[in-house]
């Protein structure tokens, strides 16, 4: 041990290593990453727009106001303008980010947990398991993704709850196969081996060593999973398929803006405003998980330690 | 190769089972009675009366156990035999073959816009690494991935149809336009814009890839080698580098065909492009499980083949594999 020690105090006058627990070093290095930064404060003030939002202003999303019809952004008391029935677009925008965010939160949570739960049995108990699983998942992967996302919702139906189910059945393949790759090569570390010798169960030495390990890469896939559970989301509700008016979400918000455009022709101002606020909320929150994913991935990647 | 050829196509008949299997499971767990809604063209006339409903239920297998249901589908399913559309009371091949040659001009126009925007920011991205160029088009790579194709048609219909007026605002071509000529750039103006919508949400991912497995390349002794003997830059990047680097970006771009179809399914529905995504889209929202699940049928053997390109493409740019040693 002591050598060891010695040979660790001279590796530090040597190089620059830096110094700190592990998740002191991942917040380091995540905070240096701009780009990840900007993402995580507009996600933050995304979620806080849709979560307390609807709190500070006097309309909600159903409310009509005749006079309002079409109404354009920055006019007298909407921001972002008003729909076809005269209802506020940014108030509509808070609530629908709410049921976006929930939907892809908790589907991203639900498809990296499995996809994490398949990965651990997989790469850790090996064999026909291993093959068993992986041949399901190569399956699963060859089926062309979107349409059999509409082919569920036409057997689940629509709502809420089914959006999630749908999102959630075929979305776990990818993280299982990352975490299997990781757990087969911490499989054959030393210090697994001598944890079995020392007489650990199996489940705990896949829980308390192996797990840990693997945490880095699900994080950052669970950061793609979402970003893909929102683009889905709001997909399927833009073509009428997800979430249901009256409950607004940014997908479906879209859904019939496209006749209005259409019809207003070139005469009149077109209602731009419909279509550019909700998609560009689509767009900036995806954009943002995907920044953060990338940090992440910086930030958590242990190999990244000597180059900093 | 030949040997290489047949053990990839053999593959893929387990997993062309499995698939269909999944598929089947699927089409078995939609509400809704078979009797009533595919194959027959008046079924409601029938089924009234018990012993009729009793012989159809037999002649139609309904009572035999999933696996041998799913044995009777395949088999009609292999000789072509499709099924009715509940909704335009045709047989579904006939309304498929009719969508496809729609979506594969969508397609392909779109595949060919992605590689000819692609390749030449990626070669570049790669070259100047760390530049502003290389800076400006890895945030363009992350606004593209982040993009919903929906919306960003939509802008570009309001944009460039209703504001500008350049294009026309959907489907495929103009009643009333007559000449040869005359139709064919009426066909061409109505290809822009889906088809650039299309192509360029790909490209964003192209551009990572073709940057990246070029800047692998460049990192080899081989490339200096080839500088150290006085070789031009533009003979080492094109010659030797990039000849190497194709091999992964050949195979994530013919991976990549089958997201086509599933972005074409939503460009199709947004600009009304008579394809086979948006055919789909139709027979969902009118119920009718023959037609979608044979049109995922149809995207399904899609994805395999072009996942079989994608292997027979690698094994033509890469000797190893051909000549069957492991790939390193």
């Amino acid at each position: 041990m002591l050598f060891m020690k010695k040979k660790i105090e001279q590796l530090q006058d040597s190089a620059v290593i830096p110094i700190g627990t592990y998740w002191q070093l991942v917040r380091k290095r995540f905070l240096k990453h701009r780009l990840a930064l900007v993402g995580l404060i507009i996600l933050v003030f995304v979620a806080l727009l849709s979560f307390l939002g609807p709190f500070f202003v006097k309309t909600t999303y159903d409310e009509f106001d005749l006079s309002a019809i079409f109404a354009p952004p920055f006019s007298e008391g909407h921001l972002f303008g008003a729909d076809e029935l005269g209802r506020d677009v940014l108030v509509r925008i808070m609530y629908g980010g709410r049921i976006s965010l929930f939907v892809g939160f908790v589907s991203s949570l639900i498809t990296t947990a499995i996809g994490l739960l398949v990965g651990l049995i997989s790469g850790y108990f090996g064999g026909i398991v291993d093959r068993l699983l992986m041949r399901f998942v190569d399956v699963m992967l060859s089926i062309p993704l979107f349409p059999i996302l509409l082919i569920l919702t036409m057997v689940f139906g629509s709502g809420l709850t089914n959006t999630i189910l749908v999102l959630s059945v075929f979305g776990w393949m990818g993280v299982s196969r990352l975490v299997r790759g990781v757990v087969l090569s911490i499989r054959e570390n030393e210090y697994i081996m001598a944890a079995r010798v020392l007489g650990t169960k199996r489940i705990k030495v896949l829980f308390r060593h192996i797990l840990p390990n693997a945490m880095p890469i699900t994080i950052v896939s669970m950061t793609l999973n979402l970003s893909y559970a929102i683009l889905s989301e709001s997909s399927l509700s833009y073509l009428g398929l997800g979430i249901q008016p009256p409950t607004p979400s940014w997908g479906n918000m879209l859904q019939r803006s496209m006749n209005y455009i259409l019809s207003t022709g070139h005469s009149k101002v077109v209602p731009w405003w419909l279509v550019f606020f909700p998609g560009f909320m689509i767009f900036i929150t995806v954009l943002s998980v995907n920044f953060l994913g990338d940090g992440l991935r910086d930030a958590l990647d242990p190999k990244f330690v000597s180059e900093a | 190769m030949k040997r290489y050829l047949i053990v990839r196509l053999l593959e893929l008949i387990p997993i062309f089972f499995l698939i269909s299997l999944i598929i089947f499971i699927i089409l078995n767990a939609m509400p809704g009675d078979p009797l009533l809604t595919s194959r027959l063209e008046n079924p409601r006339a029938i089924v009234r009366d018990p012993a009729k409903i009793a012989e159809l239920r037999k002649y139609y297998h309904l009572d035999d156990p999933l696996i041998v249901r799913y044995g009777f589908w395949l088999a009609s399913f292999l000789k072509g035999d499709l099924g009715f559309s509940s909704m335009y009371k045709q047989p579904v091949l006939g309304i498929i073959l009719k969508r496809l040659p729609n979506t594969l001009t969508l397609t392909i126009t779109a595949w060919l816009i992605g590689l000819v925007v692609a390749f030449p920011i990626g070669i570049y991205s790669a070259i100047k690494k760390y530049s502003f160029f290389d800076y400006f088009f890895t945030v363009l790579a992350f606004i593209g991935i982040s993009l919903p194709t929906f919306w960003f048609a939509l802008m570009a219909i309001i944009l460039f149809s209703v504001v500008l007026g350049w294009f026309p605002i959907s489907g495929v071509q103009t009643y009333g336009v007559t000449g040869t000529w005359n139709i064919f750039v009426d066909r061409i103006k109505h290809l822009t814009l889906p088809a650039l919508v299309l192509g360029l949400v790909q490209v964003a991912y192209w551009v990572r890839y073709i940057r990246t497995s070029l800047l692998e390349v460049l990192d080899q002794d081989y490339i200096r080698t080839a500088y150290s003997k006085g070789a031009q830059e533009r003979r080492v990047i094109l010659k030797h580098a990039l000849r190497n680097a194709m091999i992964p970006i050949i195979t994530i771009i013919a991976l990549d065909i089958p997201y086509f179809f599933g972005g074409a399914l939503i460009v199709e529905t947004v600009f009304s492009w008579p394809g086979m995504g948006r055919l789909m889209y139709e027979a969902v929202l009118a119920s009718d499980y023959n037609l979608a699940i044979n049109c995922l049928m149809f995207i399904a053997v899609i994805t395999l083949l072009s996942n079989l390109l994608a292997d027979v493409l690698y094994a033509l740019v890469d000797p190893r594999i051909r000549l069957g040693a492991k790939a390193v």
